[in-house]
């Protein structure tokens, strides 16, 4: 059997355990582990993607770890075109991240990098699961390093906004897991110990009342959805965003919001189509509250990184509403829009984040002129809010237009097409707030409310995370095929697998 | 069979082999101590006994040996729950001599007294008649009170030692009444008697309810469940913390075994025939459960003292496992039984960490925690794992007897399919209370800063028992099918 899915979380295990070893003198040399793990990882996962190690079918990994007479658990790992962009996109932002922050000096760097490398562990074992005792475990893990994360490393109210995103955040995960244990039980005859192999799940579900479903379906959806986080179950995050480090951020933005929607998708959808047709008014309900109360809650935002969380809030209801079509066109680029924000959120906190360190604080109202000295920030700046706004030729542009077309041929069948309202309002504000604050911010005259003398502009490193980052949003604006052709295959599956 | 040996060695007494072992110390711990006057053999003395008693326990478990003499009846159940005990004991007595807290002017009478307590958890176990199994509980509640009146200088223990004593004989005395009623009516004290009437009866007379509840609230003092809880927090403060161990995991699971023996054996016949009665009384158990771990949880909150908050997380933790109480499955029972074993290593470690603190000079107030990963980070470490493993955070202990616990009051086959899940809802919510004080500690203990700074040395036993803990909250959580095997044979005898 392949080792190959099993070495994408060993790899950052090892890094993580050598990288927390790395007390006293050897302090400063643990970002080096973590940068040469998190390379080693990333190197695993685009020979995977380039499909080097074969087809992703031969690759599932599955033995049995628990078997008693009420329960199978397996270790069982797989891979296909939904979970590899997703592990991808994790490899990559974590070797980004530990590279970012080698302009940064903090005390206790080598907790820092391990937290980052067993956040790492947590998210690819997430994304490979292929078994639901393994998923809610791998789920949970992720959390205690982030909440170490915001409240050893993060901002003044950190201690408030790490517990809240702990609490929060585990209460969902434990609405999820009665979910699960529903569907366990119901996917079995009774009496029959439940396997709780996704596929064997899923054959057993799958003919199960509607009802059943429908009840299953809500209590794991309302476990994603916190994490993704929809309107109204939102409000740990922009916390959680302005008090984490601006590594925790983009981690937390770029890969770990992504879980819930994967979730959404990989065991809502695929194993319950047809609850998902009894859901899917109050899905697309959600999405479009998500999108509209994200935007407007960006424009009173006057922190630049709140900005940033609450446009995360309205990108992922985005995701949603592609989902909530519940057709071809619209799942594929709800999947696109998740590596999208992936990518142009990950850009968004570093320079947001770069802004508080630079300049001395993330105040909108505070800031001005910031172009005329520190034109290479301003330049990234702009190309990350321009990403995000959905221009066309980046990356944001083919998550954000193609999603809204699938939705528009939706209201169209349902005619509904005054819906369409929402779409365009959402577009606009979109806009909006980021024209407005990137023109409050970069340029105009310097402002003269704080002192700018000591402002300087990237660091090498910064730079040339940031350079990687700009090239991909480009790279997959222009040829956004490149990260489609591994969803194609997947989502032609997923809707033959729905029977309408 | 390895068990031949012991079979051999007991010949009919095989079922008592254990409580002989443990008989022997008792007997012997004032004498040795007398004449030998030196605390560190009487333990070394009670340490080899206690690995005698457990290997020879674990032998007979291992091979299933099911044997009766004299109406003492060894099954796996038995031997299961008495592994647990003994577990206890051993971690209890492995620090018992390194403790500052734990007298030494008695240590004879000490050891005697802890001793003679696991004989009658033992000795409950493996009745099945309900005088023998009030005889025992009434052996470990008597040594117990004088367990914790021995930290002699300490008027919190004396006081609370009043409280144990008195609340303990009301709760007596409410069991016998109660027995007297059942007997009046059933015309038996026996287990599997009385449960053939309850499942023939054509009509529930009332004195048989009263009797039953009357029971249930005498060893519902013996498991801290609301609303007879009032006295554990103080009993658990005041005691030496050795003495805390032993009453939060042995004795309270003694309660809980009784549970299962009394009422699950006497019910189950009527989940056969459905009569309302034993519904009746499944809802109580329900209610029960859900308050205890209600207010086991709430009132966590507000402690200060690290001792206190664990006293009540343990009510909590038998509200949760009251949950098999209600569900009444085969696949409930050995999640319980399962939740009590991971709940002695979680809960024995944190005692243990909170006693080998307190022997480092550090207070019990969960603010002298602060910085404490700067002065013990190993310690801390281990803190945290056993906090996190209550909570219920997996791939710990906890979250893996509790995932079994919650997954069996959902899935409950047959007719009363669903009739639990919102038992499940509340265990799951309280789980998410609970990570409230439980991270409360940790944040403490990782994230404020202390005002010393110097670090900490501990005892080495307390070292090695904490290891102990440590290894087994580990490997617990990612491989159950260590004990769970077991709990589940045990469960099958019932």
């Amino acid at each position: 059997m392949s080792m190959i899915l099993s070495s994408l979380i060993i790899v950052p295990l090892v890094g993580a355990i050598i990288a927390l070893l790395m007390g006293g003198t050897r302090e400063k040399l643990s970002k080096y582990v973590a940068i040469a793990f998190s390379a080693a990882t990333l190197v695993i996962a685009v020979l995977l993607l380039l499909g080097i190690f074969g087809d992703f079918e031969d690759l599932g990994e599955s033995f049995e770890w628990i078997h008693n007479s009420s329960f199978i658990m397996n270790y069982a790992l797989e891979v296909d075109g939904l979970s590899i962009l997703m592990v991808f996109l994790t490899a990559l932002l974590v070797l980004l991240v530990n590279v970012f922050s080698l302009d940064e000096h903090r005390e206790n760097n080598n907790y820092f990098y391990a937290l980052i490398m067993a956040m790492e562990v947590g998210l690819m074992g997430v994304y490979l699961a292929a078994d639901y005792f393994l998923f809610y475990i791998m789920w949970e893990v992720t959390l205690i390093p982030m909440y170490f994360m915001i409240s050893w490393y993060g901002g003044p109210r950190r201690h408030y906004s790490a517990i809240k995103f702990f609490i929060y955040t585990h209460v969902a995960s434990l609405v999820m897991l009665i979910g699960i244990f529903v569907m366990g039980y119901e996917s079995v005859a009774p009496g029959d110990p439940v396997n709780f192999l996704f596929s064997a799940v899923k054959a057993g579900i799958g003919i199960a009342p509607i009802e059943i479903q429908a009840l299953v379906f809500a209590l794991l959806f309302f476990g994603f959805m916190v994490k993704m986080p929809s309107v109204p179950f939102h409000t740990w995050l922009p916390d959680a965003h302005t008090e984490a480090p601006t590594e925790g951020s983009v981690l937390l933005a770029g890969v770990m919001l992504k879980m819930g929607s994967y979730g959404i998708i990989r065991i809502c959808i695929e194993a319950m189509p047809d609850a998902a047709f009894h859901w899917q008014w109050v899905i697309i309900a959600i999405a479009l509250v998500s999108i509209i109360y994200g935007a407007y809650g960006c424009i009173a935002q006057t922190d630049l990184k709140k900005m940033v969380a609450f446009s995360s809030i309205s990108h992922m209801g985005m995701v949603m509403l592609g989902i909530g079509c519940l057709s071809d066109a619209g799942i594929t680029f709800a999947v696109f829009q998740m590596f999208a924000h992936g990518l142009i959120t990950a850009m968004l906190f570093m320079v947001c984040g770069m802004t508080g360190h630079k300049v001395g604080t993330r105040e909108i109202p505070l800031l001005g002129g910031l172009a005329g000295r520190m034109p290479i920030y301003a330049t990234f700046m702009m190309i990350a809010f321009m990403a995000s706004l959905g221009l066309p030729g980046l990356v944001g542009f083919w998550g954000e237009f193609p999603v809204i077309m699938a939705f528009y041929e939706f209201i169209l069948e349902n005619d509904v097409v005054w819906m369409l309202l929402f779409c365009m309002l959402s577009l606009m504000l979109t806009a909006g707030y980021y024209l407005w604050a990137m023109q409050r911010t970069l340029f105009g005259p310097e402002t003269k409310k704080i002192d700018l003398s000591k402002a300087h502009d990237v660091g090498h490193y910064e730079f040339a995370v940031l350079l990687v980052l700009s090239i991909l949003v480009a790279f997959f604006g222009v040829w956004p095929d490149g990260a489609l052709q591994f969803l194609e295959p997947y989502v032609d599956n997923l809707i033959a697998g729905m029977v309408i | 069979m390895i068990s031949d040996i012991v079979v051999n060695i007991f010949d009919d007494l095989t079922p008592l082999a254990t409580m002989i072992i443990l008989a022997i110390g008792a007997l012997s711990f004032p004498a040795v101590q007398m004449f030998i006057k030196k605390h560190t053999v009487t333990w070394a003395y009670a340490l080899i006994l206690v690995v005698l008693a457990f290997a020879t326990n674990l032998v007979l478990l291992m091979d299933e040996v099911e044997c009766e003499y004299l109406g003492v009846y060894l099954s796996p159940y038995s031997t299961f729950m008495a592994l647990l005990f003994l577990t206890v004991l051993f971690l209890v007595v492995l620090v018992s001599n390194s403790s500052t807290e734990t007298t030494k002017n008695h240590s004879g009478a000490y050891y005697s007294l802890l001793f003679g307590a696991t004989i009658g958890m033992v000795f409950v176990t493996t009745s099945i008649d309900l005088l023998t199994i009030f005889v025992g509980v009434e052996l470990t509640s008597i040594s117990s009170y004088a367990l914790v009146a021995l930290k002699r200088k300490d008027g919190r223990a004396s006081e609370a030692a009043v409280k144990y004593a008195i609340i303990g004989g009301m709760s007596t005395a409410l069991t016998l009444y109660g027995i007297s009623m059942v007997y009046g009516v059933a015309g038996s004290t026996e287990l599997t008697e009385i449960a053939q009437y309850v499942a023939t009866m054509t009509d529930t007379p009332w004195i048989l309810a009263i009797g039953v509840i009357c029971m249930l609230a005498g060893y519902g003092f013996k498991i801290a469940a609301v609303p007879f809880h009032m006295w554990a927090p103080d009993v658990y403060e005041g005691a030496a913390t050795p003495v805390s161990i032993f009453l939060a995991t042995a004795s309270k699971k003694m309660g809980l075994g009784v549970f299962i023996q009394v009422f699950l054996v006497m019910f189950i016949g009527t989940t056969v025939t459905g009569t309302i009665f034993g519904e009746t009384f499944q809802y109580i158990f329900a209610i029960i459960a859900a308050i205890t771990m209600t207010v086991g949880n709430v009132v966590a909150i507000a402690q200060t003292n690290i001792k206190r908050m664990l006293a009540y997380s343990s009510i909590a933790q038998a509200g949760y496992i009251l949950i098999m109480m209600a569900v009444m499955t085969p696949n409930a029972e050995a999640a319980g039984l399962f939740h009590m074993f991971t709940h002695v290593f979680m809960k024995g470690g944190a005692f243990l960490i909170v006693g080998a603190l307190i022997c480092a000079g550090v207070g019990e107030k969960i603010s002298d925690y602060k910085g404490l990963a700067k002065r013990a980070p190993v310690l801390a470490f281990a803190m945290m794992l056993f906090l996190f493993s209550l909570a219920g955070i997996p791939p710990l202990a906890g979250f893996t007897s509790k995932f079994f616990l919650f997954a069996s009051a959902v899935g409950v086959p047959g007719e009363a399919s669903g009739a639990w899940v919102w038992l499940a809802f509340v265990a799951i919510l309280n789980s998410a209370i609970s990570l409230y004080y439980y991270a409360r500690v940790v944040k403490a203990m990782y994230i404020e800063k202390g005002e010393c700074t110097e670090k900490i040395k501990i005892p080495v036993p307390f070292m090695v028992a904490i290891a102990i803990c440590v290894v087994f909250v580990i490997v617990l959580g990612v491989y159950p099918d260590l004990v769970y095997g077991f709990a589940e044979t045990a469960v099958g005898i019932i």
